[in-house]
């Protein structure tokens, strides 16, 4: 990080939001709002197919009107973003998919997220055989093949939502681990550790009172970007056919749908989910490395 | 020198031992029922034990571990060097690999020189133009390209490139399905065609490889610009650079000095990405129909084959072991403080 740059982020006033940041929780609201609110703004049942096979979308022509009538005509909604091959609307699926791919990272994360903080702290506060021997199996794990471990636990233990939060749970944790561990060890070291054995408080006081909330930060900020990566590792084992099951709602899936269509010109089924994922997932990247900016020291 | 490298080909080989042992048991241990996917759900009860008689998977896991290791009468064992053959070929698991091995690291290695000599010159400049237009947009360019996901964009480029302008060929492999390809000497197209001396080839797959190639290469340089920017500007702010420009040294001079300095985590992250392409292949090979080392995975994964997984994973993990290792040394070699 330049010095210069850090210095004129930390003369900032902390109260107001920098452009950077503005941009990132627009970007990061507007996906999790679609999945709290996608059955009051969904216009089809993401489910329902029809008879109204690979629609395209209304072209920027016909939009005006389509939208004066659907708001003051009581005309149908059309085919926001068209319809795929089984006539079903892309536009309420997109939204559905925020809902599934949210919901998987999310979970996930919180998993791991407990996890690798728990053992983390105790690995960095305590220093003895067992807190060796989990440190050295977080680093095997860390070595592992993400793509490839997370395809073969899902694909075998049955492809089930469950099934990918646990296998990117165990797959994450580590990352969470690592930066506890590595934090907890400088706060330990610190002068009012000392001083808090020195007047007499347990260990276990310690560890929940000073070193636990002084070695959250890193982990705190590696969520947002752990959050990414559990999105596009979701969509990408759709993307393959080794993640949720069709007909599920899902932007990865939606993408390889689409894909067969695509060469044929029906852009449509691909590039919208397309567009929501790539949106989503640069969002959590520039949150997390807003937040760095943020709180770095 | 030699101890630096020793000490770590053993660690390495530490740790493929324990992901072998790991692998081989989990996938044991996860509720699949590859006799079932073998033989189909509607097979009789003796079909059923004859499959799993021939699979092995009727002995106890430790003796299947013992098989899978050191071999039997039939077959050799892992200390033959050998992996076992596949459930759905019948082949030795070591004949795929090296069958899809090269697809892979054709456009990996591809990718990463495009987008590494792309990158760092990028980076730089980003990182010498402080508080400029260069500095933010080589900074959100980072950021962005390196959060996306390659599925997505192979879709848009294909639809943009192929679709609506025509320049592109179709996603259909690495060379076009009705020319004959090269005799494969590495396996490698690109290579073969040179070898075999055929410009014509060589072109048309790297016509056929330009898509793929465009979309991870878009992909890698963000991480790596991000890298290269953050690490010069720091280094330019290191006391001999600074002598430098009190001295009065030109700006290439000390962008060229930082960018030394700024080498070794450039590295290290150039390994780490490319130890996530190798696993991370299945997504773009799939979309472009490029019979690699990903795609055996997946057909592996989906067909629960597990002597093919093990070995795949055996193969992509020692590779990437490989890659850090030699990383260590070259960031050794030029650093002589890391020679511990």
């Amino acid at each position: 990080m330049n010095r210069a740059m850090t210095a004129e982020g930390s003369s900032r006033d902390p109260t107001t939001l920098t452009r950077m940041e503005a941009v990132a929780i627009v970007l990061t609201a507007v996906p999790i709002l679609c999945a709290i609110f996608a059955p009051v703004i969904a216009t089809f049942d993401p489910l329902a197919v029809s008879d109204a096979v690979s629609q395209p979308p209304p072209t920027l022509r016909e939009l005006p009107s389509l939208i004066w009538g659907v708001l003051f005509e009581q005309m149908p909604a059309p085919h926001w973003f068209g319809s795929d091959s089984s006539g079903m609307d892309v536009f309420s699926r997109t939204l559905y998919a925020a809902r599934v791919d949210l919901v998987i990272a999310f979970s996930a994360n919180i998993l791991s997220f407990i996890v690798g903080v728990t053992l983390g702290v105790v690995c960095g506060f305590r220093s003895n055989l067992a807190t060796e021997f989990i440190a050295r199996i977080a680093d095997l794990v860390q070595s592992f093949p993400v793509f490839i471990t997370a395809m073969i636990l899902v694909a075998l233990a049955g492809r089930t939502w469950g099934n990918i939060i646990f296998a990117m749970s165990l797959l994450y944790a580590p990352i969470y681990l690592r930066l506890t561990r590595t934090e907890a060890l400088k706060v330990k070291a610190r002068g009012f550790i000392e001083a808090s054995t020195a007047m007499g408080n347990r260990p276990i006081r310690i560890l929940y009172l000073h070193i636990l909330p002084n070695s959250l930060g890193p982990a705190l900020i590696q969520f947002s970007v752990t959050i990414g990566f559990a999105i596009l590792l979701t969509a990408g084992l759709s993307f393959v056919g080794a993640g949720v099951n069709p007909p599920t709602p899902e932007w990865g899936a939606m993408i390889a749908q689409g894909s067969t269509q695509l060469v044929l010109g029906d852009w449509w089924v691909s590039i919208f989910p397309g567009i929501a994922i790539s949106l989503t997932v640069f969002g959590f990247a520039l949150a997390g490395y807003a937040l760095e900016r943020r709180f770095e020291t | 020198m030699t101890k630096f490298v020793l000490k770590r080909l053993g660690v390495g080989l530490i740790q493929i031992v324990s992901l072998m042992v790991l692998v081989f048991f989990l996938i044991r241990l996860l509720p699949a029922d590859p006799v079932a996917r073998f033989v189909g759900l509607n097979a009789s009860a003796e079909a059923y034990a004859q499959a799993e008689i021939a699979l092995g998977l009727d002995k106890p896991v430790l003796e299947q571990f013992k098989i899978y290791l050191l071999g039997d009468e039939q077959t050799d064992g892992l200390i033959h060097g050998s992996l076992g053959n596949s459930w759905i070929s019948g082949s030795p698991v070591l004949y795929h690999i090296g069958l899809t091995l090269p697809a892979t690291l054709e456009l990996i290695l591809l990718s990463f020189l495009i987008s590494v000599s792309l990158a760092i010159p990028i980076g730089v400049a980003g990182a010498t133009s402080p508080n400029g237009a260069v500095n933010k947009g080589t900074l959100i360019y980072g950021l962005f390209a390196g959060s996306q996901p390659e599925f997505s964009w192979g879709t848009i480029f294909i639809f943009l490139f192929f679709v609506v302008l025509g320049v592109a060929p179709g996603p259909l492999g690495r060379i076009s399905p009705l020319t004959e390809p090269p005799d494969p000497v590495s396996g490698m197209i690109v290579v073969d065609s040179l070898i075999a001396g055929r410009a014509d080839l060589l072109l048309e797959s790297l016509w056929y490889l330009s898509l793929p190639v465009l979309t991870l290469s878009f992909v890698l340089t963000g991480p790596i610009i991000k890298m290269v920017r953050e690490n010069v500007s720091q280094s330019m702010s290191l006391g001999f650079i600074q002598y430098g420009e009190a001295v009065g040294l030109s700006k290439k001079m000390l962008a060229s000095d930082s960018l030394l300095a700024a080498v070794a985590p450039t590295l290290t992250l150039i390994g780490i990405l490319f130890s996530f392409m190798l696993g991370g292949a299945v997504l773009i090979e799939s979309m472009f129909s490029i019979n690699g080392l990903g795609q055996f995975s997946l057909q592996s994964v989906l067909a629960m084959d597990y002597p093919a997984i093990q070995g795949v994973v055996i193969v992509i993990s020692s590779l990437t072991l490989l890659v850090y290792l030699l990383l260590d040394v070259a960031q050794a070699l030029l650093d002589p403080r890391l020679r511990a």
